[in-house]
């Protein structure tokens, strides 16, 4: 049977897809049918009879819903006919008998469909004397979302998003007949990470973003079409601004990679560009004290600052942190000046070469659709990716994809059926070679030696089974697992477990920031150029010799890790980009104090800006053009949306100027003077990005190809790396990243302050052990420093372990790193 | 908050049920009988026994009328002012009852004693005008019939002395004991054959007549032949839509398993009571047309929906599943086969929607009782998403008669397509009302003045609702029309759920109307447009008719709405909820305007409420408060 079809509206015949809607079909035909309960994402429930046609029926012509009837062959409907015409005037008529009409004060005034189709649909006259409902306004959902109960028009939206997609129905109506509200439980206020799509969702002007609102008119704002830049997904989203300052975020539809939501950080945390902590004139160390300088001053300091380092102590002397926060372009032209200019390998970042990612990040988020296992181990996509989080919700609701779970917490996804396991700092590799031996024995292979001795139990055989079965699995590792003492192991085992299982090649790795693929693709490693290729290769360094018209050193250079560690040694100087090593470990302060010569590029005066010789003020993602590569290696545009914020300036626009400061002689290849030019060269400088144009990139991005690096993985004996006992410290650190932290971008938007718990987590019986309660005021301690922070108990952390997420104010967890690092040993008091 | 027991209660409630969340509306009905009403901290609490969202269980909290969403006095009584009480006396005891109480509907006696509410149809029709009482923190409840002013003082006095003196429950079965009126034409008395009979309900009484036999039968027979049987009976449905049983049966899809069965005793249509009757004092023979229905289906869970207020039929129906199942009718392993068979009686917690068998679907789920998109149809995909039969209480009383005496027999009576007989409820200003069961095409005539002894005083009849409430009437011209699906289509009306209601001279169509449109009003459930807010503003503006305020134009507005409502609305209730009001102002239009001209005769505009002025919010993120 074909799946193309033919239909007929209003006599003119349109080819349609078998099954579609029939609001769907209309539409491509160029008849927009209105709806309201409708809507492509949510499943159809025909409430608001807004989409009324005729179908010819061979009991004569029936009203139907467009929305909720599938088109079938030789369908004959009636758009236009007086029927049905009159019938969607009805409608429209019944919706306006109570609503309230205050358009003009109404946040969704120019942009509703309510007003739109009341022009095209509506009666053009009142016949209505009765007083209206009154009803709740201004009633508080949440502190970012406010409800108007007169002005909605019950179509259901909000309540099926919360309910179909974040499987956290709270919303939903109360009363019944005239006097149906939606509400909340009373007691509660919406929590789900993706609470705002439903701001995106309502079709009128019931539910407004309470930071945003009253802040613009809609036809005043200029639409930026752009990405988000707070985790590794690259949700599409679209800048709206007035008078050069973002008024709000909007979700933007690219199915690929975040259908058409964006989580609640992404829309809110939008503060940024008008924070007034942020930097807006270059700082210079003069007298002791961070003064305001020109840029001129302040470009010549960090050349001479720079030049005087490297006369004396040579170009290895030189180190650079770049930032996977940065654009591509920022962490491109950082590696070139350092490779090419100073003519040193010490450049990495944070995520960079310690955390043992996989090159590729991971195969496809479009595949999380299509799972029918999920397989998450170190990580947490409700924290660290909310909409990845959605998706696999659905998938796990959806498709029934079983939901296996290795983590230290038992994180919000292990809710679905499937296994949880919960090992503690140390344990895991032992459970992952449990799970390759149960994999190994359920296929009938040889258990090798190393093996041999792995626990077996039921549920271990049950989650191998469920993993070799799988025909589509979504298996993501997470940073978790990927950093610090005891990684390697952690990383090999699991590795190991997914090889077995015979899904290798779908074993992904989940970037917690927004470029820590492209940073990694740009070559902000000690021993990779641009393009992922090795610094060993010498045709690689020869092509980008010629590209950079330099020589290139060979030597590989020091790591993140190491250039902070030889701070006090033979690094001299460091130039750090969007880098913040003394807010996120004390005791990297110390170090950074020691440098002769440090220069700091950022949005805000950091902990570590305050140690700088020279500050240099850069603009934020929304105040300059760039590009940014996702988790699954899609490069997506972030164009300008406003200015920037007083003297800022563009990374890239920063680091030209200084390159050819620093050596006029080059300045040739230096001269590009767009980031469409600048992107066209890094395409030359990465051929995996080959064939990408500023352009062509377009409104969704494009990806470089997951089988453009291939990676040949076996079942492999490695390392172990043991924990040992601390009876002074008797808790194992577990850190991990969370949705409401303290980081910067949070503590610029005061809208967001009050979201989230922000504390130590404590599981019940060592709280009880210990005689503390939620909100008690705790010290944790260990070999290496402590903190002061409060204490929130919660039966989700594993006994024996402390939860504390990365940047609380204040309570910084690297702070606590023992040799152990993320495992170290803590104890309480 | 909630009391062990209660918590292990609701444990072992959701124990009973294919899925546990089926179990939302006892649960709910066992914290309200030990807290007196459902506190927010209840329903949280409820909400994390079920694993659900507190909102999941405060949004169905809020969608039945028999919750409390605030306490209520000792005694909540509810007396009934739908059309058919109106036009027995329910004013004048509303208006008793509040002068006796002192207080007003919807308010407390100060001594906490006693709260007053209008209730819309407690199927109690032929004992009018009637209350339902009901006593906090306890599974206490019962209706009061044929009530008067004094009787009213005396079952005050009663329910004080019952509170005061701590004396056992007055019983919940009506007074006097015994089923109110019926008559049968003399041909057809077997769905109410043996309900005078002593201790008609229990099992011994049933099995001395025969009981179990018809079951036995058709357990002997392949499921396919039962269904055959009913189809070639023709046996139709008698909750509204006529549809016959046995096509409906054969809708299930083939192979799918596990089907339900669904009984739907959510008799809510005002002027309907007959399957109140069955289920009170010959519950064996349901049990009995339930055990023939599911093995023909073969269905293993069969579900009994009995609205809420029915608590004295759920009472003979728990006991008499208890009878049956000890003596080996349900169960596992019936009649020594190996079919098994668990009837579970669900209680409905007071919407008239769930009579609508996608929304009772909803409601037994665990949900608000909203209907659902058609197709899929619930022989497809009903309860749980599987194929489900859903029948009403007669309908599935009818099958056990039929499968005893065989298609031929049944079809000896009433006409080609309406064969067979059927309860009549008749209502409203006759002699004798009460439930008549009589063959199919027996004139409107012969039931009103041959079997009920004709109308109160010898008054002329002013119109008929041949169908319950939700049907066109018919004017007294269309007497002579015979008592099938098809004579009362071609009169202009529908037989819908057979609830025949009378109404004489003088009475007000005005008021006829507005009684008819507040009802529905308020049990729209509150899904689509055009019944949401389409009821409201009818309400609105006939009462502003009623009050003075009205000019001609309105009628020809209502009428407007009325049509948007009949032809848009999401499921039958917008087309039923018009049908009476258009039917009114199509015969009785004079009648209207001559009341608008009457009471405003210069045709003055009605005033137009002021907008109220709405401030924007300006100041800091608050925490769930109303700014």
């Amino acid at each position: 049977m074909s799946d193309l079809i033919t239909i007929t509206i209003d006599g003119k015949e349109i080819p349609a897809q078998r099954g579609e809607m029939l609001t769907k079909a209309a539409r491509r035909a160029g008849i927009e049918i209105p709806v309201f309960c409708g809507h492509p994402k949510l499943d159809p429930i025909g409430a608001c009879r807004m989409c009324l046609v005729e179908q010819e029926t061979p009991r004569g012509r029936a009203l139907i819903t467009a929305c909720t009837t599938p088109v079938s062959e030789g369908m004959v409907i009636h758009y236009g006919s007086e029927k049905a015409v009159d019938a969607r005037q009805g409608t429209l008529e019944m919706i306006l008998i109570n609503h309230p009409l205050d358009c003009p004060i109404c946040d969704k005034g120019g942009e509703c469909p309510l007003q739109d189709h009341t022009l095209a649909h509506g009666p053009g006259k009142s016949h209505f004397w009765e007083e209206k409902h009154h009803k709740a306004k201004n009633y508080p959902l949440s502190d970012l979302i406010l409800l108007d109960q007169e002005r909605c028009i019950l179509c259901w939206r909000c309540i099926r998003y919360l309910g179909e997609w974040e499987d956290k129905p709270q919303l939903g109506l109360f009363h019944r007949g005239g006097e149906t509200v939606i509400d909340k439980f009373p007691d509660g206020e919406l929590d789900a990470y993706t609470s705002g799509s439903i701001i995106d969702l309502c079709p009128v002007g019931a539910l407004t973003n309470r930071p945003a609102r009253f802040s613009y008119r809609p036809w005043e704002l200029r639409k930026t079409p752009s990405i988000c830049t707070h985790c590794g997904q690259g949700c599409n989203l679209r800048i709206d601004s007035r008078d050069d300052i973002v008024r709000r975020h909007v979700a933007r539809e690219n199915v690929a990679v975040n259908d058409e939501w964006i989580c609640d950080k992404g829309r809110f945390a939008d503060d940024i560009s008008v924070s007034p902590a942020r930097l807006q004139q270059p700082l210079a160390r003069i007298a002791g004290q961070l003064q305001p300088v020109s840029w001129a001053e302040a470009l010549q300091r960090v050349v001479s600052g720079l030049k005087g380092v490297a006369e004396r102590h040579g170009p290895a002397a030189i180190g650079a942190i770049g930032s996977a926060k940065a654009s591509n372009e920022a962490n491109y032209l950082l590696g070139k000046f350092m490779r090419g200019v100073i003519g040193s390998n010490n450049l990495d970042h944070r995520e960079g070469a310690a955390l043992l990612a996989d090159p590729r990040g991971l195969p496809s988020l479009e595949a999380a659709r299509h799972a029918d296992l999920i397989l998450l181990m170190g990580c947490d996509p409700s924290e660290e990716m909310p909409v990845l989080a959605t998706l696999l919700k659905r998938a796990a609701i959806r498709q029934a994809a079983a939901v296996v779970i290795v983590h230290p917490r038992r994180i919000e996804l292990a809710r679905y059926p499937g296994h949880c396991f919960q090992p503690a700092p140390g344990e895991e590799p032992a459970l992952f070679d449990a799970l390759t031996r149960a994999t190994l024995a359920g296929r009938g292979e040889p258990i090798p030696a190393w093996l041999a001795g792995a626990a077996e139990d039921a549920q271990i055989t049950a989650a191998a089974n469920a993993l070799a079965a799988a025909q589509r699995p979504f298996i993501l590792y997470g940073s978790d697992y990927a950093w610090g003492f005891g990684a390697r192991a952690i990383v090999a085992s699991l590795t190991n477990w997914v090889t077995a299982a015979g899904h290798g090649d779908r074993l992904g790795f989940l970037h917690a920031q927004a470029n820590s693929q492209g940073a990694g693709d740009m070559g902000m490693l000690p021993d990779f150029l641009p393009g992922r290729r090795p610094l060993a290769d010498a045709k690689a360094r020869g092509d980008l010799e010629a590209l950079w018209q330099t020589e290139l050193p060979s030597q590989p250079g020091l790591t993140y890790g190491g250039m902070l560690a030889s701070a006090r040694g033979r690094i001299k100087a460091l130039y750090l980009l969007g880098a913040n090593p003394a807010g996120e470990k004390p005791a990297d302060a110390a170090a950074l104090k020691a440098l002769d010569f440090l220069v700091v590029q950022e949005l805000f005066l950091t902990e570590t800006a305050q140690l700088a010789d020279v500050v240099l003020p850069a603009a934020s993602y929304v105040e300059g053009d760039g590009t940014f590569t996702n988790s699954e290696r899609r490069v997506q545009r972030a164009p300008q949306a406003v200015k920037p914020v007083g003297n800022a300036a563009p990374d890239w626009l920063i680091l030209t100027h200084l390159a050819r400061a620093y050596a006029p002689e080059r300045a040739a290849a230096w001269s590009t003077t767009s980031v469409a030019a600048l992107f066209a060269e890094i395409t030359q400088a990465a051929p995996l990005y080959a064939g990408m144009t500023w352009e062509n990139l377009g409104a969704g991005g494009r990806q470089w190809p997951w089988q453009a690096l291939s990676l040949q993985r076996s079942v492999q004996p490695y390392k172990p790396a043991a924990l040992p006992a601390d009876p002074a410290y008797p808790l194992r650190l577990v850190v991990g990243n969370q949705l409401w932290d303290d980081g910067v971008v949070l503590a610029a938007s005061p809208a967001l302050a009050q979201q989230g718990i922000k504390a130590a987590r404590l599981h019940p019986t060592d709280a009880a052990a210990l005689g503390l309660h939620s909100g008690d005021a705790i010290t944790l301690r260990s070999r290496s420093g402590s903190v002061r922070t409060t204490v929130h108990v919660d039966d989700a952390i594993k006994p024996g372990t402390v939860f504390l997420p990365y940047s609380l104010a204040g309570a910084p967890a690297g702070a606590l790193f023992d040799e152990y690092a993320p495992r170290s040993a803590v104890g309480v008091g | 908050m909630l009391s062990d027991s209660v918590r292990s209660e609701i444990q072992a409630l959701m124990g009973q049920y294919p899925q546990p969340r089926s179990a939302i509306l006892p649960a709910l009905y066992a914290a309200q009988r030990q807290i007196g009403w459902l506190p927010n901290a209840a329903l949280d609490e409820i909400a994390g026994l079920f694993g659900v969202e507190p909102m999941e269980v405060y949004a169905i909290a809020g969608f039945y009328n028999m919750f409390y969403k605030a306490p209520k006095g000792q005694f909540h009584l509810e007396i009934c002012t739908n059309v058919p009480c109106m036009l027995r006396g329910a004013g004048d005891l509303v208006a008793h009852v509040q002068e006796k109480l002192g207080i007003k509907l919807g308010e407390t006696t100060a001594d906490g004693q006693f709260s007053i509410d209008h209730m819309e149809c407690l199927g109690a029709c032929a004992t009018a005008p009637m209350l339902f009482a009901r006593k906090r923190q306890s599974d206490w409840g019962r209706y009061y019939e044929n009530l008067t002013p004094e009787r009213l003082d005396a079952l005050l006095e009663e329910l004080r002395a019952f509170a005061a003196a701590d004396l056992p429950a007055p019983p919940m079965e009506r007074d006097p004991a015994g089923p109110y009126h019926h008559d049968h034409h003399p041909e057809t008395n077997f769905l109410l054959a043996r309900i005078d009979r002593p201790a008609s309900h229990t099992l011994a009484s049933y099995q001395a007549e025969g009981g179990y036999a018809a079951a036995a039968k058709a357990l002997s027979m392949p499921p396919q032949a039962v269904i055959d049987t009913v189809k070639q009976a023709g046996v139709r449905g008698r909750g509204g839509a006529g549809f016959p049983a046995g096509v409906k049966w054969g809708f299930l899809p083939k192979d799918v398993f596990p089907r339900y069965l669904v009984v739907n005793c959510d008799e809510s249509e005002p002027g309907t009571f007959k399957d109140r009757l069955i289920v009170e004092y010959d519950p064996h023979q349901l049990l009995e047309g339930i055990l023939c229905a599911a093995w023909a289906i073969q269905a293993h869970h069969a579900f009994i929906y009995v609205r809420g207020e029915y608590l004295f039929a759920q009472q003979r129906l728990q006991a008499a599943i208890a009878e049956a199942k000890a003596a080996g009718y349900l169960g596992q392993g019936i009649f020594g086969s190996d079919f098994d068979l668990e009837v579970i009686v669900h209680s409905g917690a007071g919407a008239y929607i769930c009579g609508e068998e996608t929304a009772l679907l909803s409601s037994l789920e665990g949900g608000r009782g909203h209907p659902r998109l058609k197709p899929p149809f619930p022989a497809v995909a009903g309860l749980y998403g599987r194929p489900t039969i859903v029948n009403n209480v007669e309908t599935i009383s009818h099958v056990r008669h039929v499968l005893e005496h065989g298609a031929d027999w049944y079809r000896q009576w009433g006409t080609d397509r309406s064969p067979g007989f059927q309860l009549i409820c008749l209502s409203g200003q006759v002699q004798k009302p009460g439930v008549y069961e009589i063959p199919y095409g027996l004139t409107l005539r012969q039931l009103i003045y041959d079997l009920a002894g004709g109308t109160l005083d010898g008054r002329p009849i002013k119109s008929i609702i041949p169908g319950g409430l939700s049907m066109p009437h018919l004017l007294p011209d269309k007497l002579d029309t015979g008592i099938d699906f098809e004579s009362i289509q071609a009169a202009g009306s529908m037989l819908g759920s057979g609830g025949v209601i009378v109404i004489c001279e003088g009475e007000s169509v005005l008021d006829v109307a507005l009684r008819t449109v507040g009802f529905y009003r308020e049990e729209s459930c509150g899904k689509c447009t055009p019944c949401r807010e389409g009821q409201g503003w009818l309400e609105k503006s006939l009462q502003r008719i009623r009050k003075g305020e009205g000019v001609v134009g309105d009628l020809d507005n209502l009428a407007r709405f009325a049509k948007y409502i009949d032809q848009q609305s999401f499921c039958p209730f917008g087309p039923a909820s018009v049908w009476g009001l258009q039917s009114l102002l199509r015969q009785f239009r004079p009648e209207f305007e001559a009341h608008i001209a009457l009471s405003n005769p210069d045709g003055e505009k009605p005033e137009i409420p002021a907008r109220p002025i709405y401030r924007a919010y300006t100041g800091k993120p608050l925490k769930n408060v109303l700014d």
